[in-house]
Parts: structure tokens; sequence; C-alpha cells
């Protein structure tokens, strides 16, 4: 039971994470992007194959899936320049399922539908096998209070006014000398990275890795926490995260307290429920459980 | 060899062209691209087999069934979702119309479970000329693609409740002024699409499975038919639907199958970097 505690909190750790990535680029700066999943598997696949197949040093591989989601990110950036926002959301989904597919078909390299066994933890060592679970935890806490800080500084930083008044209005920014252009590409970069280091973090707990779990239903449970949570506000998607993954693991809890209800019925409700919490929520608090707040001159 | 490659996407083509030119009707009303498509579809898949095999009534009946309650789930979507989140952004629309799917999706299965169905129809060999092959039912399915993109041609361009649907994804503010009543509009074009969608559901089960992704794996050759077509241009949707057949198709003389999928985003990513109005869109003016 507190086992399974532990690895529902992590598991809202990869969440939180992807989260606070996924409002730096939509609820700051209005970027959509559906490809969470892509660069989820992308740093996951980069990391895991780094040590698993390479031998490379965690304090190294870790860090290349950082790079990874940084740089395409970037690149996806380019393409937000052009397209309208509904139109970005299909193109990013896009780029998300591509990544699914080449990993699942180049599987001479990433063991495809096999999954990609990864022996590397962090600290290994150092920790002892019954406690593992809780330092990892932990492990995950540390970088989910880092990319809080981080995005937070960006929020409150004159380039988060920036990133507002592009979202507002890019025409208006770019008229104010504003290089609109390379905030964006900025910002979609950073968001990809911490999706790689959340994708390398999932990798090095679960240690087997496989295509299906990067399937678009991934980019789908982010967007719910960040829509649930209120967009714009870190803390309200922190909280939008945890929702999400209590309705989407918490409800496990009621297959052991009804075990004749079958694995399938069980999924099948589990989606339901996360599917109406979200149309709920948006039909009674439209702005998110925490909106974000106005800004004010008079105090921050 | 290269004939049945023809035939394999005009096939494709008739299953996909009926619903992209719905889904280029709802966007023109809806103003979002709407993935809950693929939820409809299912529901329409999953309504005919209900009405066909438990209940043993013939398949041109069944089909008529489907088509009804697949309208009406779509209309019920449309009052209790989509209508009283209109002030929302397109995006957060986008992610509910997605979330639609997903509930669509597990509700059929919930109900049915994750089993692949066919419907109670008799096996036939396939027809053979010149070395292509052909079933009855694909047949059947490319007959009613063009008697249905005919008679959407006579109801948009030939009829009062056509033009006012075309006035309404116009103009909403100009159509109301000029006596159209847009909600009246909007619910119809819905019950439309819904029952478009419905019949897409019986064609999937019938070319393809009746399973509760069916809906979901023709979502983006859809999205790519109309955008291909440009997005609001019903006609371009036909165009766009065998050009992304033919696509599909020679894709895999040269890659895995698996890969098909792809083919549609890669169209659809290509068309809207530089061409977003599609083959036969007109450029919107960017204010």
């Amino acid at each position: 039971m507190s086992a399974y505690l532990v690895s529902m909190a992590t598991y809202a750790g990869f969440f939180m994470i992807l989260a606070l990535a996924l409002n730096l680029q939509w609820g700051l700066t209005g970027m959509v992007n559906f490809g969470i999943a892509g660069f989820y598997a992308l740093g996951a696949y980069t990391s895991g194959l780094l040590s698993a197949k390479a031998g490379w040093p965690l304090g190294l591989s870790i860090p290349m899936a950082i790079a990874a989601g940084f740089a395409a990110g970037g690149l996806v950036a380019l393409l937000s320049m052009r397209l309208r926002e509904d139109f970005l959301a299909i193109v990013t989904l896009g780029v998300g399922e591509v990544i699914r597919l080449i990993v699942l078909n180049e599987d001479q390299i990433t063991e495809g539908p096999r999954g990609l066994r990864i022996e590397a933890q962090p600290f290994q060592s150092l920790v002892e096998p019954e406690n593992y679970p809780l330092f990892y935890l932990c492990f995950v806490a540390v970088f989910v209070a880092i990319t809080y800080w981080i995005c937070e500084r960006i929020r409150k930083a004159p380039m988060g006014r920036t990133l507002r008044a592009i979202r507002e209005d890019d025409v208006v920014a770019g008229v104010l000398g504003k290089n609109v252009f390379r905030h964006r590409v900025q910002i979609f970069a950073i968001g990809g990275g911490f999706m790689g280091l959340a994708g390398a973090l999932y990798a090095h707990y679960t240690q087997n890795i496989s295509p299906e779990v990067f399937m678009p239903t991934v980019a789908m449970f982010i967007w719910m926490s960040v829509i649930v949570g209120g967009a714009g506000n870190n803390r309200g998607l922190l909280i939008g995260a945890g929702t999400v993954i209590m309705f989407l693991e918490g409800t496990r809890f009621i297959g052991d307290i009804l075990p004749w209800l079958d694995a399938e019925i069980m999924s099948s409700v589990r989606i339901i429920t996360i599917g109406l919490l979200l149309i709920v929520t948006l039909r009674l608090r439209p702005r998110g459980l925490l909106p974000e707040p106005k800004f004010s001159y008079t105090k921050r | 060899m290269n004939l049945q490659i023809f035939v394999n996407a005009l096939v494709n083509a008739a299953l996909i062209a009926p619903p992209a030119m719905a889904f280029s009707l709802l966007f023109g009303v809806l103003k979002f691209p709407n993935f809950a498509i693929g939820g409809y579809i299912t529901i329409g898949a999953f309504a005919a087999y209900t009405f066909n095999v438990p209940l043993g009534l013939p398949l041109p009946l069944a089909t008529i069934g489907a088509m009804a309650v697949t309208g009406f789930v779509v209309w019920l979507a449309h009052v209790w979702v989509f209508k009283p989140m209109q002030a929302q952004s397109a995006v957060t629309l986008l992610v509910v119309s997605i979330a639609l799917t997903l509930i669509l999706e597990s509700v059929v299965r919930l109900f049915f479970s994750a089993d692949v169905r066919g419907f109670d129809i008799p096996l036939e060999r396939p027809w053979k000329f010149w070395g292509a092959r052909i079933t009855k039912e694909q047949v059947q399915i490319i007959a009613c693609a063009v008697v249905l993109g005919t008679g959407l041609h006579v109801l948009l361009r030939h009829t009062r409740i056509g033009r006012a649907m075309r006035a309404v994804a116009d103009n909403p503010m100009l159509a109301a002024i000029r006596g159209v009543d847009a909600a009246k509009i909007t619910a119809l074009t819905t019950i439309l699409c819904g029952a478009i969608f419905g019949l897409t559901g019986v064609f999937a089960g019938l070319d393809l499975v009746i399973e509760p992704l069916v809906g979901w794996n023709l979502t983006i050759p859809i999205f790519a038919a109309a955008i291909l077509g440009g997005i609001g241009s019903p006609y371009g949707a036909i165009l766009g639907a065998l050009l992304l057949g033919l696509a599909e198709e020679l894709t895999i003389l040269v890659l895995p199958s698996t890969y098909k999928i792809a083919v549609g985003f890669v169209i659809i990513a290509i068309f809207l970097l530089v061409r977003p109005q599609g083959l036969f869109g007109t450029a919107e003016i960017k204010k």
C-alpha cells in the first residue's frame, strides 16, 4: 500500500515536470504542443540507449536527454512561426506520433515493442534496494522543485512579461521591439528540454521502456493537468497534475476493493472518469481550479 | 499489381472523403478541429453492429439506424459539451474533443470489450479484373460515397438549408442579420455530419474491422484529406482523400506499412507550411 503511494507520487512527479514545461510553452507563451509524448519518448530513449547500449554514465546520458529535448523543441518551434494554433496542434501531435513510430519500427536499435531494458539507476550503489523507491521519489522531487523554481523565475522576470505579451498579441509585442521569433524558439526549446528530463527520469525509474507508453494519450493527460489546474499558474498545474494522477492511478484501488471487476472494465471506467473530470471542471470553473492571477503593477 | 494500387487508393478515398467533407462542414460552423470525430465513427460502427448482429436486422436497415444513433450522439455532444464552452479558446475545445473521443471509445469498450468484430454478411470471393481484386463491399462503399458526395453538393448549392449552412459557416453574424436562425442551422449541421460519421463507421466496419480504435485510426487521414483539399472546402476534401489514398498506397511500396499513419501527418505538415489554404481553399485574410 505505502509502496503503491510512493510509486504514484513518483509518477505525479514526472507529470508535474511535463505540465510545468507545457505551461511554459502554452500557458505563458501561447504556443501549442501536442507532441509531449514524443519529447517524453525522446528523453527516455536518448538516456536509455546511451546508458544501456553505449555504456555512458548517467551523469552524461541524462544531460544528453535534456539536450535532445531542447534541440527538438527548437526545431518544432520553427514550425510554430507559420501555423495557426489549432493547426500547430495537429502538426505537433504528428511529430509525437512519428517519433513513436520510429521507436516502434527501428527495433534493431530501440528493441521496438519488446521494450528496452535499462539497468543503470542513479546512485544505485549508495542506497539499500528496499529504500530505493523512496529515495527515487526524493530524487524526482528535487528535479520538480528545480523545474518549478526556473519556471517561476521566467514567469516573474521581465522575460515573463514579454512572453505574456506574445501570448496575448504577437504583433503588438513585435511592434514594441520584442524579438518574438527568438523568444518563441527559446521557450519551446527550454520546455522541450524539461520534457526530455522527465523522459530520462521515467526511463531510469521503470528500467523498461517500450513505445506503447508514449501514446498521444500522455499528451492528453498533461493538457488536462494544465487546463484543470489553471493555465498560466504554475502552482495550479502542480495541483492539476496531482489530481489527474490521482484519478488515473488512484482508481486502481477500486480494483483492490472490488476484485470482481476485470481490468478491461476498470481501465475504461478510469478513462471515462478522467475525461468527465476535464469537461465538468471546464463547465464549472472555465479558467481552471487556480486561475492565472491578474497582473498588477502595485504588488508582486 | 499497379492497378491494385489505384483500386486500393480509390477504396481508401471513398472511405475518407465523406467524413472529410463532414469534418470540413463542422469546422466551418464550430471553428476548431474536432478530434471527437474518431469517437463518433466508433459509435457508428458499434451501433450498426448492434443492430446487425445481436438484433439481426439486415445491414441496410442497421446502417440507417447507426446514422440516426450517431446523429443523435453528435447533437447531444454539441448541446452538452461544446455549446456551453463556446467562449473557450480553440485549443481548449480541441483538448475537450480529444477527451470526448476517449470517453466514447471507453464507453464502447465497457459494453463490447476490445475484441475485433465483423458484420453478419456472407463472405464472398473478391471480383478480379486485369489482375486487380475488389470485394463487393468495396464497390458498395465507392457507390455510396459517390451518391453521398453528389447529395451533399446538391444540398449545399441548391437548397435553402444548404445556403443557410454556408452562410452561418462564413459569417454567423451577417447570417443572423439576414434572418437565418444560426443556432438551428448549427444544430442541423451537427446532426447531418453525425449521420455521415455514422455511415463512415459502417464503411469502416465493412472494409476494416469493428473495434473501439477504428475511429481514432481514421481521424488523422480524415484531417489530412480535409487540410489537403483546403479546410472549409467540401469539394477539395474529395480530391484530398484521393491524393491521400494514393500517397498512402505508394508509401507501402517503400516503407513498412506501420508507417502509413505518418504519411498523413507529413502531408498535413507540408501543406500547412507551404500552402495553408489547401488546394482549393481561399487564403484567410489576417487582421
